[in-house]
């Protein structure tokens, strides 16, 4: 049976920030590298025992997308919502 | 069982059964390897290049494991020999375009001699050699671009030899686009390589990467997020940068820019009679 892919998504105003969570390795790239602080460890744990963020100051997004380019396992995404 | 519905943008371009890769958390190839499909993508939406007539070759080593992981024809060949691989390809089938892809120990090391040679005869292929400064799938070992006074696995008191300059050395010979970007510059990586896509000829792009498990415990930046940090310090931006400046010093910074463009005749164009 395949397993659907669990996202933590999170949409406020124009942005919407999605993290593919059992993809992440817990760099923490994507916090660092945040220009306003977006995204926070999270306390989930994915099925290789890692923490993946958490887009928790969703509605500061200002869509540069440099957490999804700066993500090395392609774990991480921004779509803006029409 | 692996995530294997296509979510993420870039999913149409990987062999998503492979995802996760095998890098380590942290590891800058990953970040390089999206960076080039952000490049890939829009030539191909552009119509300019036939995703049927993609070729990645890589050798041994992280970073020629990158070709496992796009959903293009691939070949996974010994050490080093990945240049000499694609030039077969191109020659018995010149509509292909070739990327070949390593580390600093299968493009410069081993297969030196290969891309001194490939660069001279101007032969159409982009080499893309990814730089962590040692021999990192092995367990760190004295590479040929470790700087002076590292301590490795195999140098324990201090690298005592000088490391080489490999886009000097490309850019002295008869290739037609030598660059250098990093890891922690995403947008300059897609944006040479995208440059690159759409030119003939021998094509060279250093990327600057980290290597924080293998090359950072062994200069003391052990965290992914600390290494990226201290490597974006040292990055330098310059237009048109002089081969002169290319030297990789962790001290005095890293220059990146293009180093050098040329539109010389290939080798395909030569044999082909359309230019000479």
């Amino acid at each position: 049976m395949e397993a659907q892919p669990s996202l933590l998504s999170r949409t406020t105003g124009k942005y919407r920030v999605s993290v593919v969570i059992d993809r992440c390795k817990e760099c923490g790239i994507c916090i660092f590298v945040c220009p306003i602080k977006v995204l926070v460890k999270s306390s989930v744990l994915n099925k290789y025992g890692y923490h993946p963020p958490d887009p928790v100051n969703i509605d500061k997004c200002i869509g540069c997308r440099l957490c999804e380019y700066n993500c090395p396992d392609f774990a991480i995404y921004v779509e803006k919502v029409v | 069982m692996a995530v294997t519905r296509q979510i993420h943008p870039l999913d149409k371009h990987l062999r998503l059964e492979r995802i996760p890769t095998l890098y380590c958390p942290g590891c800058g190839l990953g970040i390089a390897l999206g960076a080039l499909l952000r490049a890939l993508d829009k030539r191909i939406s552009e119509g300019a290049i036939n995703p049927d007539k993609v070729l990645w070759v890589g050798g041994i080593g992280c970073s020629s494991r990158m070709v496992f992981y796009v959903n293009y024809d691939a070949a996974h060949v010994i050490h080093g020999r990945a240049i000499p691989f694609a030039l077969g390809a191109v020659l018995a089938n010149p509509d292909l375009l070739a990327i070949v892809t390593g580390g600093d120990g299968d493009i410069a090391g081993i297969g030196g001699n290969h891309l001194i040679h490939a660069a001279r005869r101007n032969i159409d292929m982009i080499v893309l050699m990814f730089t962590n400064f040692v021999y990192a799938m092995t367990g760190g070992q004295v590479a040929p671009t470790t700087p002076r006074g590292v301590s490795t696995t195999t140098t324990p008191r201090g690298n005592p030899e000088y490391p080489v300059n490999a886009v000097k050395l490309v850019g002295s010979l008869n290739a037609n686009y030598v660059a250098r970007a990093s890891v922690t510059t995403p947008h300059y990586i897609e944006q040479f390589f995208y440059k690159a896509l759409g030119m003939r000829g021998f094509r060279f792009i250093e990327v600057v990467s980290t290597c924080p498990e293998i090359y950072g415990r062994h200069i003391g930046l052990r965290d992914p997020v600390e290494m990226y940090s201290e490597l974006r310090k040292r990055i330098k931006y310059k237009h048109k940068p002089s081969l002169e400046e290319a030297e990789i010093d962790w001290e005095r910074g890293i220059v990146i820019g293009e180093f050098v463009e040329r539109s010389n005749p290939s080798l395909i164009e030569i044999l082909k009679g359309v230019r000479s």
